[in-house]
């Protein structure tokens, strides 16, 4: 396990600081077996969670980490089913397909993609209980259960965890269809009010079908085996301020701490002795070296600010899509084999 | 020039694309031009919050911001942290009347959590500043949501809500002397097995608290709808413009048509567009280089290439009478006054040379109606 700084092969920094170690020692870590530390990659222990939350500011590339990580994991021999939970698709971009359209689409033999209606799960539910055809159509139609679900705190969000639980299956022994669920949550704030929602619903619902779906869902959150939050950030100050705010939120308020922090977008290291003026553009290089400065200023930060394995990826000059897809599923792959 | 027309300008755009750095730099450009202006900001960053003098100690009162110009700048920056408590005790008829409606159960689940509560403060501060009347311009910052016209739909999404229970529990108590649902208790059989279900799905209690808070709230309801249904004219008034600030690259610009279709649809006027943090065009080819300058500069030419596809792409989709300007990625983020003030320039100068061009196409499409 490598705690000193060292270049990679495309002169990326990638790092792992010296709190890993009390990160692999906490309670929570799968790595721990009858007290005795398991020598796992952070792939391995990736690879053995069910639900995996991929959240972080718009626009840092977590649609391009999360099919990336997807396709890993399959190529792991995990079953995985990417979930989207956002009206406006993109997760289909980075694997070459159309949009899914709300269907679930089997991408590869282990690699399936869906983007999720929430509202539909809801509905789902409500059908499956009030077997009365009619009945359960007045009463989903009816505007205060139509804003109930609209308004009302977590029953959305928890909705999409009871979806990526019912597939996963477990329940009476059965196996589900997939052994991991990748949720691309859809930002920051998002993700937080994601897995507090069934902790939150439990509180409110105590009977009947939302309170048992709340109470299992709570189970499933808390446990930090079978549930894993990656952050996906940038080398800039607004993102990297939210990240590791989060961080921590998450550990205040559910008792999870991120697996995983991926800094994405890294822009190239400045050479140290920069060329002539005239071979390339000023404007260019200076754009560069202000860039790459305000990267370097907040890898420092998150080092220090952030409890955990991360990971930097280079900005790459690949448009999004398949070929991005295997660069990043391959960086990621290396980086999370051989840090454990 | 986007000023002379109107006297709101709205931000909006998602997040992570230089919004509030916009809004502020639109703020001392029209504070230059002599404009009394009051940017209103969500998500600064801390440099920008210090360059406005906003923040934490100040809550959310507008400050003056220390500018040497004709017109004077003035800047807020709602609380994250405020909540829907404030707007209970501001508007409830007496202590007793907020009291019922901040213990009640269901009240305290939902001030935490409703979805569209900050965009909802957005809206009522919004509502409260414009009311008062004394900035020439008020330039208003978004919230950082996911979909950028979240804080616009907020009105609605909040006054549907209260609509629901409010018309249906304020007006006729649910619930009779026998603590039993009135509405399906008419239903006979058929009410008595929805009252089941609703029992066992969402529970009773749970209703009971839902029907006690909407009956608490009634006295406030009538107001709330009021301001909402003031804010949406005011957002569909001439005088207020919308500029939706979008990330360059190809891929940005389905979620840019997107919501500057909604933004058409909803009846708003976008005043411009602006593709923000735009990469230079135009590095020298990689000859004689070291493998490390000319990793850098292939990544640039590629960037650079990408953002310039993306802004030709967007060009051709949009209509010619459509502004929509460009604006470079700085080596440093404007945080200071004086930063703020050199792009505000750049945009209200482009914005200008965009409006002519839009105006020029207008008129060629009026006159060929016309004809």
């Amino acid at each position: 396990m490598r705690l000193s700084p060292e270049r990679g092969a495309k002169g990326s920094i990638i790092s792992t600081n010296r709190s890993l170690c009390d990160w692999l020692q906490s309670p929570g870590s799968p790595a721990i077996v009858d007290g005795e530390k398991l020598p796992m990659t952070i792939l391995e222990r990736l690879a053995g969670r069910q639900v995996l939350v991929i959240t972080g500011k718009g626009g840092v590339g977590k649609s391009a980490i999360t099919a990336a990580l997807g396709s890993l994991l399959a190529a792991q021999g995990r079953r995985v089913l990417l979930v989207e939970i956002d009206p406006r698709e993109n997760l289909h971009q980075m694997l070459g397909i159309p949009p899914s359209g709300g269907e679930l689409v089997q991408v590869q033999p282990r690699l399936a993609l869906q983007n999720l209606r929430a509202r539909q799960v809801i509905e789902e539910t409500v059908h499956e209980h009030l077997r009365v055809a009619i009945l359960s159509r007045r009463v989903v139609a009816s505007p205060v259960f139509q804003h109930f679900v609209g308004g009302a705190p977590g029953l959305k969000e928890m909705a999409v965890l009871w979806h990526a639980l019912r597939v996963l299956g477990g329940r009476d022994g059965r196996r589900g269809s997939f052994d991991t669920v990748l949720l691309d949550a859809p930002a920051t704030g998002h993700a937080l009010s994601l897995l507090m929602a069934p902790l939150l619903v439990s509180d409110v619902i105590q009977g009947g079908p939302f309170g048992r779906m709340a109470r299992d869902l709570s189970v499933l959150v808390r446990d930090a085996g079978r549930t894993g939050v990656i952050v996906v950030t940038r080398a800039e100050e607004m993102p990297a301020r939210e990240a590791i705010e989060l961080g921590a939120g998450l550990e205040a308020r559910i008792g999870l701490r991120p697996v995983l922090l991926v800094v994405n977008g890294v822009y190239p290291p400045f050479p140290v002795h920069a060329p002539p003026a005239s071979d390339v553009s000023h404007l260019v290089m200076r754009l560069w070296q202000r860039r790459r400065e305000v990267n370097e200023r907040e890898i420092v930060r998150l080092e220090r600010e952030w409890p955990g394995p991360r990971i930097e990826l280079p900005l790459v000059p690949v448009a999004r899509g398949p070929a991005l897809l295997k660069m990043l599923a391959r960086d990621l792959e290396h980086w999370l084999r051989s840090n454990g | 020039m986007l000023f002379d027309r109107h006297s709101l300008v709205v931000v909006v755009g998602s997040g992570g694309v230089g919004k509030t750095t916009l809004a502020a730099a639109l703020g001392v450009q029209a504070a230059d031009s002599g404009l009394d202006t009051l940017v209103m900001t969500f998500d600064p960053s801390f440099r920008l919050k210090d360059a406005l003098g906003v923040g934490d100690a100040v809550q959310d009162r507008e400050v003056r911001v220390s500018l040497d110009a004709p017109g004077v700048l003035a800047a807020s920056l709602l609380d994250a942290r405020e909540t829907f408590d404030r707007l209970v005790r501001r508007y409830a008829p007496d202590e007793a009347a907020a009291r019922r409606i901040l213990d009640n159960r269901f009240y305290q689940h939902l001030a935490g959590n409703l979805a569209g509560i900050l965009e909802y403060m957005a809206v009522e501060r919004l509502f409260e500043v414009a009311a008062e009347d004394r900035y020439d311009l008020i330039v208003l910052d978004t919230p950082p949501t996911r979909q950028a016209l979240d804080f616009l739909q907020a009105p609605d999404r909040i006054v549907g809500f209260l609509d629901s229970g409010a018309l249906g529990l304020a007006l006729r108590p649910w619930f009779d002397a026998q603590g039993r649902l009135k509405a399906t208790a008419r239903l006979g059989g058929l009410g008595h097995r929805v009252e089941v279900f609703l029992d066992r799905v969402i529970g009773l209690d749970l209703l009971r608290e839902m029907a006690e808070f909407f009956q608490a709230f009634a006295p406030l309801y009538e107001g709330f709808r009021e301001r909402a249904t003031n804010v949406q004219a005011l957002l569909g008034a001439p005088e207020t413009t919308f500029v939706l600030v979008a990330g360059p690259g190809e891929e940005r610009i389905p979620e840019t048509l997107f919501f500057a279709r909604r933004l058409g649809e909803a009846g708003h006027h976008l005043g411009s567009l602006i593709v923000n943090m735009v990469h230079p065009r135009g590095t020298a080819p990689v000859t004689d280089m070291d493998e490390e300058t000319a990793a850098g500069v292939r990544v640039f030419a590629w960037l650079g290439e990408r953002d310039a596809q993306g802004l030709a792409a967007l060009d051709t989709l949009l209509a010619p009478s459509q502004p929509l300007i460009d604006l470079p990625l700085l080596p440093d983020e404007p945080t200071d006054i004086p930063a703020l003030r050199a792009l505000g320039h750049i945009v209200g100068a482009k914005l200008a040379g965009s409006f002519r061009e839009a105006d020029r196409h207008e008129g060629r499409d009026l006159r060929a109606r016309a004809r």
